[in-house]
């Protein structure tokens, strides 16, 4: 490789499809172990086990009823876990930014929340469990203070619908606080005063400009943290034992056979996951943009 | 009465003075320019009279009523920023509106103010793009057209032209003073650029740490600037140190070459240290008919800078700058030659050491 | 009115949007908003403390409590007794150091030549490293279980490349470490990418050159220190996605730390709490590290 090759247009053309030579451990990397795995489980799902091509794994997803819960219930928990860890996680991001607390909680925010949206799996289902399980911190606080026992007197379960929400929110909402911490600093002071000056009351600016311009990134953030929590599999896993069934656990049980021993229905479980994931990102990646065009 | 009178005004940052007794009458269709280096109160003053700032003392009157500790939204003043400060959620006619909007106006006459505004920028065609899709010197019209969409009493420009580029600068600045002038608006304009202050303004507020230093109409500031600071910020000027020979007749002395001064030699005594300040454009080479204040001199360096010559000279042991216009039949001396060059005795500041 | 409703739930949520005011503020409503702006901050984050540290704290409090009525270390010292334990611990970690070296070793010289060479390759390289996101651990763990648990021929022919990667043991760490790999993938790329941009790589390249230096000399001396605290935060992160990670490793049926203290809880109760305060005090260190190195950029990872 010649030095002097550095200026692009100084590139004779044959050399040009060696250029691409220094990706090809990248592309061959991604093939191999990304998108042959995603291919194969995208085939799988559109053939019958003797490798005709059919829809009948699509039908099959349909139709069952447990599966179509176990989608609706991922889909509710992330959405229940998207929509409380957001809102959370923007007034705390709001607390530490505009709302005018000491500069260094919001350092402090902030190193607990990296810490916290990678804290997730098998310790904090156990952190869980000693929190609210049946024994937890909590349950006998409220059972010593108020004499009521969570477990028995209420409808609270760890390992529920709840439960789960409130575990994932542990990591769900300090992405949030990641996120929106810089967004905030973003609006600028100018904007502020400029509305001001215009005879705008704060409760104005914050209606006509500040929301408007977070709003993207609020929603955008909203749709990551959906992903989160819908493709999270090890926190349940851990935290219900399988009990809770998620459309993550469901498949988990397919991969193990444990259920249904019909591979090209797995596959198809596998492929309603992904083409959830996709939609989201894609909702990500367009409001993410908006955002970044304003707040540039 | 004037229409705006800020008086006595003062405002401190807890021990750091920003601005110490600020005295300023404007006159209802004035435009006046802060002119000073960063940090001189200049932007803090301007901020006080949109409300974003709280005098520590003084007062702020605006027409008669005393707005000092008005809320900025409950004053009614335009103010432009440096960095536009347009929101970027909306379209240009919907941040030209949005003044008129949050004040509840009728949506038809928020239109036609709109539409008239639009018009007065010459952004027509741009009327329903987002910021972002503007230059900068059509963003800054916008914010003008957004500012003034209110109707506001007082104009306040917070070096709205800095982030534009030099010749859009020029061509903006042009457009503003016409503006202000045919909307008869009185206008505050803050800048660090002279030459922006020189070309715009009725008259100019010369700052310095806080203080006022001088304030007066563009000629008189860089024709007659009472303190060095004034004369050093506003055109460029050769300084030397000299000595008051005798005060009655305007003679000093610098490096035994003797100048004869127009003014600024009265009430100082004969043996007084004092510094001497002539522009460059007022240094010629002598002519025969000049007898007044010839001195011989040594040319040390020549620079062509377009328009003008440069030419640095030395006059005992000071170096001097002389301005000439260019042109093509210029005879330029040699460098290490010895000339004569003059100056008229009105030429020669005499200013504090 | 909508808006008034709005603005009563706005209230009501404590955002009343204070104004800054000049120390000697004098405009009474003014200051009073910004007392309630403080009051509802001070809330949320008093709130948010709390939900952060009351599992920690209970956590911690449980596994101090082994022995009855004595405050002690002995489930700790119980934990890192187990020889399991420590074999998993030091596999998982032996794991995440391949995983960190691989990555670098693939993702900087490709992010390398895109920069210099290669632009018109940024954008497929970017969506391929967003792919990730799409396809979660579950279901990253059934496609490559699908694709290596039959053996690899060359195609076409019915020779026998590889055995299925998943009947031997180096065939399943390769298989598990190139999935670690793809997790971090995100989190690898966009660390080194940012901080190639940050640099100018370009610029450093061509001003090495200019001086005579090798190219070896080039990445080794000049691009390397440049990005070392993007490599750090890249490398960092990775290390606690992989360090406790469940999914891949059960699915692979690895020796690795998260397994085993997923069945360790099965059928201990302190031990696993001493652990999981431990791995949380672990996933702590390595993130204070990255912003101590990077200054709070960037450092949102998810292996969940």
């Amino acid at each position: 490789m010649a030095q002097t090759a550095l200026n692009p247009k100084g590139v004779s053309p044959s050399a040009d499809w060696k250029k691409w030579l220094g990706v090809t451990p990248f592309f061959l990397f991604a093939i191999l172990f990304l998108i042959l795995p995603s291919l194969r489980l995208f085939i799988g799902s559109f053939t019958t086990e003797d490798g005709q091509f059919s829809l009948v794994n699509i039908i099959q997803l349909f139709e069952e009823k447990a599966i179509l819960d176990a989608y609706w219930l991922s889909i509710r928990i992330s959405a229940a876990t998207a929509l409380g860890g957001g809102l959370f996680g923007f007034l705390l991001a709001y607390s530490v930014t505009v709302g005018g607390l000491p500069k260094p909680l919001r350092s402090a925010l902030i190193t607990f929340s990296g810490v916290a949206s990678n804290f997730a799996g098998v310790p904090l289902a156990f952190a869980f469990i000693a929190t609210l399980g049946r024994t937890g911190f909590i349950t006998t606080l409220i059972k010593n203070l108020f004499g009521v026992n969570l477990y028995q007197q209420t409808d609270f379960d760890l390992y529920s619908f709840a439960g789960l929400s409130l575990t994932y929110m542990y990591f769900q909402f300090p992405l949030m606080v990641l996120i929106m911490a810089p967004a905030l600093d973003g609006l600028k002071r100018e904007w502020r005063e400029a509305a001001e000056n215009l005879g705008a009351s704060n409760f104005q600016y914050w209606m006509r400009v500040a929301f408007p311009v977070l709003l993207p990134s609020i929603l955008g953030t909203m749709i990551l943290l959906f992903g989160n929590a819908f493709g999270a599999y090890a926190t349940a896993y851990a935290l219900t034992g399988g009990r809770l069934g998620i459309i993550t656990i469901q498949i988990g049980a397919q991969i193990r056979g444990d259920v249904h021993h019909n591979p090209g229905l797995g596959y198809a479980m596998a492929m309603g996951m992904v083409v959830v994931m996709t939609i989201s990102l894609i909702g990500y990646s367009w409001l993410q943009k908006r955002s970044e065009r304003w707040l540039r | 009465m004037s229409y705006l009178s800020i008086s006595n005004v003062t405002k401190q940052f807890g021990d750091a003075v920003v601005v110490d007794n600020f005295n300023l009458d404007i006159e209802k269709g004035e435009f006046v320019s802060f002119l000073g280096p960063s940090g001189c109160g200049k932007t803090t003053t301007l901020r006080m009279v949109a409300g974003f700032e709280i005098p520590t003392s003084g007062r702020i009157l605006l027409d008669g009523a005393d707005i000092t500790d008005k809320a900025p939204n409950q004053r009614n003043v335009g103010m432009i920023f440096q960095s536009y400060a347009l929101f970027p959620n909306m379209t240009v006619a919907q941040n030209i509106g949005f003044g008129l909007r949050v004040r509840k106006e009728p949506e038809a006459m928020i239109k036609q103010r709109v539409d008239e505004m639009v018009g007065l920028i010459n952004l027509e065609k741009h009327a329903n793009k987002y910021p972002y899709q503007l230059s900068g010197g059509q963003q800054q019209r916008v914010s003008l057209a957004r500012a003034l969409a209110n109707r506001p009493q007082v104009l306040l420009l917070d070096e709205p032209l800095s982030a534009l580029d030099a010749k859009i600068r020029v061509s903006l600045r042009a457009e503003i003073r016409a503006i202000q002038k045919s909307l008869g608006i009185t206008a505050i304009f803050v800048t660090h650029d002279q030459e922006e202050a020189l070309s715009i303004s009725d008259r100019i507020v010369v700052m310095n740490v806080g203080e006022m230093e001088q304030v007066g109409t563009p000629f008189e500031i860089y024709n007659f600037p009472k303190t060095r600071f004034v004369a050093n910020f506003v055109g460029s000027l050769n300084t030397a140190d000299a000595e008051v020979v005798d005060p009655a007749k305007g003679l000093v002395s610098m490096d035994g070459v003797q100048l004869e001064a127009a003014e600024g030699t009265d009430g100082r005594k004969k043996g007084d240290k004092v510094k001497i300040a002539i522009r460059p454009e007022r240094l010629s080479f002598a002519s025969e008919q000049k007898k007044a204040n010839v001195v011989d001199c040594i040319i040390e360096n020549i620079t062509f800078l377009g328009a003008v010559v440069r030419i640095q000279v030395k006059i005992g042991n000071t170096k001097f700058n002389m301005d000439t216009f260019n042109n093509p039949f210029l005879e330029l001396p040699k460098i290490g030659a010895k000339e004569q060059v003059t100056c008229s005795k009105e030429a020669v500041l005499v200013l504090d050491d | 009115m909508a808006s008034e409703k709005i603005r009563k739930v706005v209230e009501m949520s404590g955002i009343s949007f204070g104004v800054r005011v000049g120390k000697q503020g004098n405009r009474k409503s003014w200051s009073l908003s910004r007392l309630g702006t403080r009051f509802w901050s001070w809330f949320w984050f008093i709130l948010g403390a709390l939900y952060f540290l009351l599992p920690l704290y209970a956590t911690a409090n449980f596994s101090l409590r082994m022995e009855r009525d004595v405050i002690g270390f002995k489930a700790y010292i119980r934990a890192f007794e187990d020889p399991e334990f420590l074999k998993t611990f030091l596999y998982s970690n032996v794991l995440a150091l391949l995983t960190i070296v691989a990555s670098i070793i693939l993702i900087v010289p490709t992010a390398y030549w895109i920069r210099l060479r290669l632009p018109e390759a940024r954008r497929i390289v970017e969506f391929i490293t967003l792919l990730p996101f799409v396809v979660p651990a579950i279901i990253l763990v059934f496609g490559l279980i699908r694709i290596y648990s039959s053996p690899i021929k060359i195609p076409f022919t019915d020779t026998t490349l590889f055995q299925p990667l998943t009947t031997f043991e180096v065939g399943t760490d390769i298989l598990i470490v190139a999935g670690y790999m793809v997790l971090g993938l995100p989190y690898m790329y966009r660390s080194v990418d940012t901080g190639m941009r940050t640099v100018d790589v370009r610029t450093l390249t061509e001003a090495a050159q200019s001086l005579g230096a090798s190219w070896f000399t080039i990445i080794v001396r000049v691009i390397l220190p440049n990005i070392r605290a993007a490599l750090l935060s890249g490398a960092l992160l990775t290390f606690a996605i992989v360090v406790g990670e469940v999914t891949l490793a059960s699915f692979l049926g690895v020796p690795a730390f998260g397994p085993y203290l997923f069945l360790l809880g099965q059928h201990r109760a302190y031990e696993p709490a001493a652990l999981s305060f431990a791995s949380f005090l672990l996933t702590w260190v390595a993130m204070g590290l990255i912003q101590l190195f990077t200054g709070g950029q960037g450092q949102a990872a998810g292996a969940h």
